[in-house]
């Protein structure tokens, strides 16, 4: 007997918003449909070829993109595949944009149904945590130090060091609060591993919850992620049920679980402390440090916070040596970064690659050129409190150094691309307009000074050549930076100075 | 329909209960009356003032009902990038309705939202729970034909 073709489908929150869904209502009504298998698989992360629905037959699995195709023409499954076979269908692990990327944590979204737990587990998945139950703690967290992990949620704190801090303390009850508020525009690394990888997150978790003493485990999911949440929420179920998550995991006397709560719209509560305000149940606002959350976090636990894509690496990295992952770079910068290349740029979507590579070369190798055709104008990077890149600065390096030393950050690795209509004056007031609307409003530069920020640029923009009104933007961000107790008054200056220093006469004349 | 007491009676048992009882509340009632007010501040034993105090940082929780379909158009960078103000404003002036703001028949309610992690794909719109990609104005009218 032959093996039944297999046609995939994603399900997925980019592929779903251009037709996936419908594509699949229609594909699963065709005559005949019973002789292939339908899988619902995740995205391969190449965006702009969604929704790319792939057929696999004898072995071989090939794709074709399906944008803007009506496919309620076709009525037996025979019409589809001559259809699919004319349009040229290609094996898009061949194509550059994936071949070039290192794909080390998202080695397995899209290849098959993401809660399909044997698959994940047949694809090298739950090895890194049925070896780590045999291990001694301090060995796992001595690994993660040498690989020189930094955290991917936005500043970069080494990874291993924080995970020592909450082993160290002697407490009979230690949380780990994953931090899923994903709230930078420009990024969605977190939701594609949610959505296309879920098991790898859990497995993440329950590590570092093994490493570190931790026996409860919250994850804060940002309300704006449906899919995601229908997908944790059957994963976690399937973890239990298959004994990785709950009591005595894999017949070890290890416990964990992990509780699922939703946030409710709000930018700030992706701070890590008031992350913890909303957990607990209050106003999302900012505590001040120390306590570190580390030391006294969660309900006056000792909390390990680390993000999504932090936990996710997790698993690969114990799977390969630590310096497989600290050669990969140097300095902070080690490992892979998921870069995610948007806004208006034909070839959208994840790139996994070493830090050690220039905006230029992100552009060129991955995304090539604007959506509209036009010159690009502005890059930025790092999403609201990183920095806006001109045209000119292509050599920039996208390390965690060469970014720090323009007063950038690789944040969570969000790269939005505009063309040479963007008005660059608008962008520093949205920086301003963005803090006003999202600050917790607990200390007043941050909470007045951003809607007074908002004025200014109001007024430069009929005036650009105020010296007075320079000056005065110029002192309010010095007081902004100085004087607000977290980042989000701290660094929304730093677009508006890199609008200033790199796009003259676009705000301020000079 | 489920009584409110029970809805929120479940979520009492558990650490940092609040948030989830909000969110059952407006999932079943489509806002937090004054009504559902009282009850949380009891079963969680909270004065009234200091629920609403919590409930009235978070745009997700709202103390008036919103439309039979809310409509959120994504105003982050990346869909700036791809012109969504022209988009917003196309919409606002199409339902006559300012950001925040609900149609008289209660049909529609229009909001802005900072990202729907689609940003690669924008400009993006969220119709209720669906994401749209691409978006212009055409394809959200014509999918909220498609939903009535
Ligand atoms: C205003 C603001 C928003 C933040 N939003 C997020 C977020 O959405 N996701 C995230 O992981 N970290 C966010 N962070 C960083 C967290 O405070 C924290 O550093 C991070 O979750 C730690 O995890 P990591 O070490 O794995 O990166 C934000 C920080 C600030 C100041
Ligand atoms: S800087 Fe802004 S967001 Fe941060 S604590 Fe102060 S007021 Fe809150
Ligand atoms: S910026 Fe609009 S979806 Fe992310």
């Amino acid at each position: 007997m032959n093996t039944p073709i297999k046609i995939y489908i994603p399900n997925e929150t980019a592929s779903n918003s251009v037709g996936a869904i419908e594509a699949h209502r229609t594909i699963s009504r065709l005559k005949g449909i019973e002789e292939a298998r339908i899988i619902r698989n995740g995205s391969w992360g190449a965006f702009w070829l969604e929704p790319f629905i792939e057929v696999e037959k004898e072995g071989h699995r090939k794709g074709v993109c399906y944008k803007s195709v009506d496919l309620s023409t076709f009525n037996t499954i025979d019409d589809f595949l001559k259809d699919f076979e004319s349009r040229q269908p290609f094996d898009i692990r061949e194509i550059d944009f994936i071949k070039k990327q290192k794909r080390i944590v998202f080695s397995r979204i899209g290849m098959d149904d993401p809660l399909d737990i044997s698959f994940y587990q047949n694809s090298g998945g739950y090895s890194a945590l049925k070896n780590a139950l045999n291990l001694d703690q301090q060995t796992i967290i001595d690994k993660i130090k040498k690989s020189g992990l930094t955290g991917r949620g936005g500043a970069a704190f080494p990874t291993g060091i924080k995970m020592q801090t909450v082993s160290d303390q002697d407490n009979s009850l230690k949380y780990l609060a994953c931090n899923a508020d994903e709230g930078d525009g420009g990024t969605f690394s977190d939701r594609l591993i949610m959505e296309s990888d879920p098991f790898a997150l859990i497995e993440g978790m329950t590590i570092a919850a093994f490493a570190v003493g931790a026996s409860k485990g919250f994850i804060y999911l940002r309300s704006e992620y449906p899919l995601a949440k229908t997908y944790l929420t059957r994963a976690i179920e399937i973890a239990r049920k298959n004994n990785f998550l709950g009591k005595n995991i894999q017949s070890s006397d290890f416990d964990f679980d992990i509780d699922l709560r939703i946030g409710a719209g709000s930018y700030v509560c992706g701070e890590e402390t008031a992350m913890m305000e909303s957990i607990e149940g209050r106003r999302g606002l900012v505590r001040s440090k120390p306590p570190l959350p580390a030391i006294n976090g969660l309900f006056d636990r000792p909390t390990l916070i680390n993000n999504v894509v932090t936990l996710a690496t997790i698993p690969p990295l114990l799977n390969g040596s630590h310096s497989d992952f600290s050669d990969l770079g140097s300095g902070k910068s080690t490992g892979t970064m998921p870069f995610q290349l948007c806004g208006n740029i034909q070839q959208s979507g994840l790139v996994e690659t070493g830090f050690d590579i220039t905006i230029g070369e992100i552009i060129e190798n991955y995304g090539k050129g604007t959506k509209t055709g036009m010159p690009i104008h502005a890059i930025q990077i790092g999403g609201p409190l990183g920095i806006y890149l001109s045209s000119k600065m292509m050599s920039t390096k996208l390390t965690i150094e060469s970014l720090q030393t323009i007063k950038g950050s690789v944040g969570h690795g969000g790269i939005v691309i505009f063309d040479d209509t963007v008005d660059m004056s608008e962008q520093a007031k949205f920086a301003m307009e963005f803090c006003a609307k999202e600050s917790c409003g607990k200390c007043t530069p941050c909470r007045i000074g951003s809607i007074r920020g908002v004025e200014i640029i109001d007024r430069l923009q009929k005036n650009s050549s105020s010296k007075e009104d320079s000056i005065l933007l110029n002192e309010l961000c010095k007081t902004m930076e100085a004087t607000s107790l977290c980042a989000m008054g701290g660094m929304t200056p730093n677009p508006i100075y890199s609008i200033i220093n790199n796009f003259p006469n676009e705000l301020i004349d000079e | 329909m489920k009584k409110l007491k029970e809805t929120i009676k479940s979520f009492t048992e558990i650490e940092g209960g609040l948030m989830p009882a909000l969110h059952a509340v407006q999932e079943q009632e489509g806002h937090i009356s004054k009504n559902a007010i009282s009850e949380l501040a009891h079963a969680f034993n909270y004065s009234k003032a200091e629920v609403l105090d919590v409930l009235t940082y978070y745009d997700d929780f709202t103390l008036e009902p919103s439309g039979e379909h809310v409509i959120r158009v994504c105003g982050a960078e990346a869909c700036q990038s791809l012109k969504s103000k022209e988009l917003t404003d196309l919409l606002t002036d199409h339902f006559g309705l300012n950001l925040g703001e609900t149609t008289s028949d209660s049909k529609i309610t229009l909001k802005e939202v900072f990202c729907l992690g689609n940003c690669a794909l924008g400009p993006s719109v969220m119709i209720n729970q669906t994401v749209i990609g691409e978006a212009d104005k055409d394809k959200v009218l014509s999918f909220l034909d498609n939903i009535e």
